[in-house]
């Protein structure tokens, strides 16, 4: 039966690129149709039917296709198909052929390729076609990031990517490739017996932790997450750095893994978790904020996968099985709500013109829904209750937890990394009430600001969509857990069994508590406050007589505190004019946190091989009497080598 | 959910509620004390909260509901949280494995409301404030986190009713040091902040709700007695083995522990000045590593 639907999906979706370039209501019927078939599929298997898979008779590439449905695709399924829909939906007015009549229909295809791909990534089940589903994948997500190839500094985030992704691609061939030669074929599965293929664990590590995003490979993450058109950021964000995710837990649930793989996956995410969101504290662009808030978040989901390698590992401990639901619910979630952020920045940027925070603010009277909705993503990707980031990470903070409770040999590794996440927590805390505060709250700072207008529907209708799902997954986590238990299943399948664990349940019941609650309470205040009778007047701030919206906190001063913390790590440049003289004409602040990793240690080093290879190049100046002599010199140093003792 | 356990709530509620706004009045009837003066009655906040209630109140013109809204929601977090916490020998009304990071979380939430709010203003002042009070979180929450990773490690438990029954073990006293410093610290009082100073700039919880008046203030005051009761509850309850208690007993060393710890507040309010800012993390790591070497005599404690 899914294999039926998967049909319906694949005919949707490849019809669609056929037509998105010259219909765009066809297109977006087709991508909808193709997707729903998706979701229908992945929630089939979810749900209770078996395992899907499916051989051709016919031969690609010398091999016969293999595709394979299982729990773990199927969570992740869900994610790509429901995150492509709407994102669809979203882009017809985001990114329309009466704004950009250019990009638009080459951008519908594209989007097309990218969400068809993705679902073969998750279903190939042969090394070479997983290869070649990869490669269309990292191709069409190039080509969506470059959709406003006018800009250079689009053009740039492009080819960082471009160039970042085919580094992870050259591991995974290697992966790929070592692991055909080891088992005879290119066919995967569970393999659990040959020890020697335990250190291959790391060139997956590598590969798919670049396309995930995890410190310090994250390079390429930012700026092609900030330039990219917004719906293109939301599936970037949401769902494509967690084909890096998918990877890394299929792998590791198939192939036997090095005994230290939890403990470096724990400390990666635990480091990516803390050093991610310092950066995205740091950013002043509301969009490249987000961006580093992904690699805070795939720490998360990494620390929750570590747990679960090392519970794993330690005879099958319940509480790995807890930190992987945690990490894998955390997947759903963080699709969830950092789809529904950029959509909102999308809104902010539309609106706007935009994505410095410096120059925003007081847009809650001009984009009420806009506000409500990004603050609502924001509440739950601070992990929040009542939403659903906290439920994922609760979880996750459990499995810890209780590791530590039981003394079990993994103790060094989960003491610290709770207090990391913890850590982590309250500065994503902090960076996102800066974010919402600034660019929402207060008054206007510039009058593109003040000029803004409301999204419409297309665009309003996907975030209202994602914003019920944080809800959902955040008041009723027990609903999901079945499916969830599958998920985890079909990674380790000595944790198939169990209902969900009762403290989910009261966990539950808390939450809807929180939230009738807190509805109630503020609906109850703002009453009183009307009955007893309201008055408006300026912003006292201790008796200014006339506050002008310059004189609000910015978003630099708001992080200042944190980021000195880190400034060794940030390592801002600041362009500082000092106001001079008794009447001082003008005076600026100009601070940026460049991406250290790329412009601070990649950089260096690529001027050095630069530098380099162009004094080498010297020795090629097309001059033939010169290549004679090399050619002698290099016959003369080979004799001498044999001369000299080298055995023939 | 049974009637037994709805009236218990509210019960536990109305107790929380009512007995909250004592603690500011009792460490200001300390200080008042030490300085030698005569003071305003320990029923003082009570009455500020009555008249507050009825009073109307003035928004800035660039607040939206939120402004409103968040101190509400912060109220109900707080309240949720202090419900969370068991009450010695009458335990806790709600239970369940990880009910303390739910305790944790609450609070978290709680802070993210009052920092909207005080952002709400487009006040200078009250941005720094808020920006303060997250910023110093980071280090609060670690600490926190970690005095709970003590307590679940010394009692092989991971819910506060049974983390928080025997006595701490070998770390109690560093962990008392360090959950008296977060206590300070996470409700602004010296030398953190000084809730008396009338210099905006040097203030943190203080200049969030500058702009606030009538109800909302009302409900933001009284939200912050109830932090207040909650912190000095967990570090009683956190160090004294109430559990081996007699139930008078218990009851008598958790009120007294609670006097106890408020008449610390006041006086360490009246003997040491404000820290310079600049200061604030040091001390705050200082309570950090204080928790995480109760840490490890907890973990050493029990591998013997």
């Amino acid at each position: 039966m899914p294999g039926l639907f998967l049909l319906v999906a694949a005919t949707g979706l490849g019809a669609s690129i056929a037509f998105g370039p010259r219909c765009a209501r066809l297109w977006l019927g087709l991508t909808l149709v193709g997707t729903a078939a998706a979701l229908t599929a992945a929630l089939g298997v979810l749900t209770g039917t078996p395992e899907w898979t499916w051989r051709s008779g016919f031969l690609v590439g010398g091999e016969a296709l293999y595709f394979r449905l299982d729990g773990l695709s199927a969570w992740f399924l869900v994610l790509v198909s429901v995150v492509g829909g709407l994102g669809a939906v979203y882009s017809r007015e985001y990114w329309s052929d009466a704004h950009n009549p250019a990009s638009a229909p080459r951008g519908r295809a594209w989007w097309s390729a990218l969400v068809l791909s993705m679902g073969l990534v998750l279903l190939c089940s042969n090394g070479l076609h997983f290869l070649i589903a990869w490669e269309i994948f990292a191709l069409a997500a190039y080509f969506l990031i470059t959709l406003d190839r006018a800009q250079r500094a689009v053009r740039t985030a492009g080819w960082v990517y471009l160039a970042a992704s085919h580094a992870g691609t050259v591991c995974l061939f290697a992966f790929f490739g070592l692991l055909a030669a080891h088992t005879g074929g290119w066919e995967l599965g569970p393999l659990r017996d040959p020890g020697e293929l335990k250190p291959l664990f790391w060139l997956a590590l590598a590969g798919f932790g670049v396309k995930a995003g995890l410190f310090p490979l994250h390079i390429w993450l930012p700026s092609a997450h900030a330039n990219a058109p917004s719906h293109v950021s939301a599936i970037m964000s949401g769902v494509a750095i967690k084909m890096g995710i998918y990877g890394i837990i299929r792998f590791s649930g198939w192939l036997p893994v090095p005994a230290t793989a939890g403990w470096v996956v724990m400390g990666l995410g635990a480091v990516s978790a803390v050093l991610g969101i310092a950066f995205a504290l740091a950013q002043n662009d509301l969009k490249r904020l987000l961006a580093y808030c992904s690699v805070e978040n795939i720490g998360i989901i990494l620390v929750g996968l570590g747990a679960a390698l090392l519970g794993r590992a330690q005879g099958n401990a319940a509480w790995g099985r807890l930190a992987l639901a945690g990490a894998l619910l955390h997947v759903w979630n963080h699709g969830a709500f950092k789809s529904l952020l950029f959509f909102g920045a999308g809104s902010v940027v539309q609106a706007t013109g935009t994505r410095e925070m410096s120059r925003l603010g007081g847009l809650w009277r001009a984009l009420p829904w806009t506000t409500a909705l990004f603050a609502l993503g924001v509440l739950a990707v601070c992990g929040l209750p009542p939403l659903n980031g906290f439920v994922s990470e609760w979880l996750v903070y459990l499995g810890l937890f209780d590791a530590a409770t039981q003394r079990a040999a993994s103790v060094w590794a989960a003491l610290p990394a709770a207090i990391l996440l913890a850590m982590a927590g309250a500065m994503a805390l902090a960076g996102f009430a800066k974010a919402a505060a600034v660019v929402f709250l207060g008054a206007p700072r510039t009058q593109a600001a003040e000029r803004a207008q409301e999204c419409g529907g297309l665009m309003r209708s996907p975030m209202l969509v994602l914003a019920g799902g944080c809800v959902i997954l955040g008041l009723a986590p027990m609903l999901f857990w079945p499916t969830l238990a599958r998920a985890v299943g079909s990674w380790n399948p000595n944790w198939t069994a169990g209902a969900a664990p009762a403290p989910l349940t009261a966990l539950s019941a808390a939450q809807i508590a929180v939230a009738l609650l807190a509805g109630g309470a503020g609906v109850w205040l703002w009453r009183k406050v009307r009955g007893n009778g309201l008055r408006r007047a300026l912003t006292w701030d201790c008796g200014y007589a006339g506050p002008t919206a310059r004189m609000q906190y910015t978003s630099a001063s708001f992080a200042g505190i944190v980021t000195g913390w880190f400034g060794w790590l940030l390592q801002p440049e600041r362009q500082l004019r000092r106001p001079r003289g008794p009447l001082p004409a003008a005076a600026s602040e100009f601070v940026r946190v460049p991406e250290t990793v790329l412009e601070r240690v990649l950089g260096p080093v690529g001027t050095c091989v630069m530098r380099v290879s162009e004094t080498a190049l010297r020795l090629q100046q097309g001059r033939l009497q010169a290549y004679i002599l090399y050619v002698l010199a290099g016959l003369i140093a080979m004799g001498m080598l044999v001369l000299l003792g080298g055995q023939p | 959910m049974s009637l037994r356990l709805i009236l218990d709530l509210i019960a536990r509620l109305a107790l929380w509620l009512l007995l909250a706004p004592l603690l500011p009045g009792i460490i200001n009837k300390v200080k008042a004390w030490v300085a030698g003066r005569r003071g305003p009655p320990v029923l003082q906040l009570y009455y500020d909260l009555a008249r507050l209630w009825q009073k109307h109140a003035v928004l800035s013109t660039l607040a939206s509901p939120g402004f409103v809204i968040g101190p509400a929601v912060a109220w109900v977090a707080l309240a949720g949280a202090a419900l969370l916490m068991p009450l010695g020998p009458a335990g806790s009304a709600l239970s369940f494995r990880g009910d303390m990071l739910l305790l944790i979380y609450l609070l978290a939430l709680a802070r993210f409301c009052t920092a909207w709010a005080a952002m709400e203003t487009g006040s200078a002042f009250e941005g720094m404030g808020a920006a303060r009070e997250v910023s110093f979180a980071v280090l609060a929450e670690a600490t926190l986190i970690t005095a709970l990773l003590a307590l679940c490690v010394q009692t092989e438990s991971t819910s506060l009713v049974t983390m928080l029954a025997p006595a701490a073990g070998a770390g109690a006293v560093l962990l008392a040091a360090g959950l008296f410093t977060v206590l300070l610290a996470e409700n602004c009082r010296v030398p953190f902040d000084d809730p008396n100073t009338h210099l905006e700039l040097t203030m943190i919880h203080e200049a969030m709700v500058l702009d606030h008046s009538g109800p909302p203030l009302a409900v933001i005051l009284h939200g912050a007695a109830l932090k207040l009761l909650l912190f000095s509850l967990f570090l009683t309850e956190a160090v004294l083995p109430l559990g081996q208690l007699s139930t008078l007993a218990a009851t008598g060393a958790l009120v007294g522990g609670v006097l106890a710890v408020t008449v610390g507040v006041g006086l360490v309010e009246s003997l040491l000045a404000r820290l310079a800012f600049r200061r604030v993390p040091l001390l705050l790591t200082t309570a950090f590593l204080l928790c995480l070497f109760a840490l490890l005599m907890a973990w050493k404690g029990g591998a013997e």
